[in-house]
């Protein structure tokens, strides 16, 4: 789920930072720059591992804060394909389920990639939401929000930053997953 | 920004964990005080619920030891540890093929995988109902050796 990945970066300090030790100053700007950020193909960033070089410490002309070459290490959140991850249910809609996993919530399983066959019935409570369930062997399985689902990673992907948005579509998700359920041992984990 | 290198290494969720909680992240009322992002108290929290919050360092060498005859890709040790299968049906998924390459060697792999690693919390409760009844007739006969061992000493 998570990986390193080296970065280099040109950093700008600014002046009301030099009272800071050197390390903690570039390492608090390096987080507010990248921390819950996604990078394009390489996905979330969850945290900063370690500093591995700080190189520079140039004032340029015209400016009054220091540049610093900064090598470093993110932890990513990146899921290869194929793998597990267990997440709890966040919406359920006729186009199929949106699970959340607390620090990332897009992770879409799409109709098609339910277990086959299943139904969709509406939800007694909710008006807007909608409940699957798997007819398996003639027994049925819903899948409510009670506990965790197990599902497979199909594809990760980053659409690319809309121009103009109409007014009331979903905020833009930088990073989508699309995940399946139909596999023996996916699904809620109280299935299994 | 330039991307030295995309993929430095993949971590298991126990490191992430592990880095977590080195830099002072815990469930207590401290979480004010230590230097962790709300962020990333988000993943610390996911990952606190999860099989990986009891495991040690200790353990997950000993898996990647023991696992080494069974011929598994990288991605699917890293999915072992992360996801700790208790059962054949949960294997399916994590292996690809798992009949046709392991065969009879998927159960010898669940009863390494259950015991290297420690159960997690929620797998627990299942767990112990089981245990417990073995527990208590262990607890009644210890209970009969400690008395014949007191009266020993005030004899001698």
């Amino acid at each position: 789920m998570f990986f390193l990945s080296l970065i280099e970066h040109t950093l700008r300090l600014p002046p009301h930072l030099l009272d800071l030790p050197l390390n903690e100053a570039i390492k608090g700007e390096l987080e507010s720059l990248f921390l819950d950020k996604v990078l394009a193909n390489l996905g979330l960033c969850i945290s900063v591992y370690d500093i591995r070089s700080i190189d520079g410490g140039f004032v340029f002309p015209g400016d009054g804060a220091s540049t610093y070459t900064v090598e470093f290490r993110l932890v990513m959140f990146r899921p290869f394909v194929g793998e597990i991850i267990t997440a709890k249910l966040k919406e359920s809609d006729a186009n199929g389920l949106q699970l959340s996993l607390g620090f990332f919530d897009d992770i879409y399983i799409p109709v098609h990639l339910m277990p086959n066959p299943c139904h969709c019935e509406p939800d007694p409570e909710n008006k807007s939401q909608v409940i699957w369930i798997w007819d398996y062997q003639e027994q049925k399985f819903p899948i409510d929000g009670l506990d965790e689902i197990r599902f497979q990673v199909q594809s990760v992907s980053y659409p690319p930053i809309p121009v103009e948005q109409p007014k009331e579509s979903k905020p833009f998700a930088p990073m989508m997953i699309m995940g399946s359920l139909d596999y023996d041992g996916l699904g809620p984990v109280s299935w299994w | 920004m330039k991307i030295k290198k995309a993929n430095a290494g993949a971590l298991t969720n126990f490191e992430v964990l592990d880095f977590l909680r080195s830099r002072g992240a815990a469930k207590d009322p401290t979480r004010v005080i230590a230097p962790i992002a709300a962020s990333e108290f988000k993943v610390y929290d996911y990952l606190v619920e999860s099989a990986a919050c009891n495991q040690t360092r200790e353990s997950i060498n000993e898996l990647l030891e023991k696992c080494k005859k069974y011929d598994l890709a990288k991605a699917e040790i890293l999915n072992i540890i992360n996801i700790r299968p208790a059962s054949p049906v949960e294997i399916d998924p994590i292996i690809e093929e798992s009949e046709k390459r392991m065969g009879e060697g998927i159960e010898d792999l669940i009863e390494m995988v259950i015991t290297v690693l420690p159960p997690p919390p929620n797998q627990m409760n299942t767990e112990e109902e089981v245990v417990a009844g073995d527990e208590e007739i262990a607890d009644g006969e210890q209970t009969t050796t400690e008395t014949t061992t007191t009266t020993m000493a005030t004899e001698n």
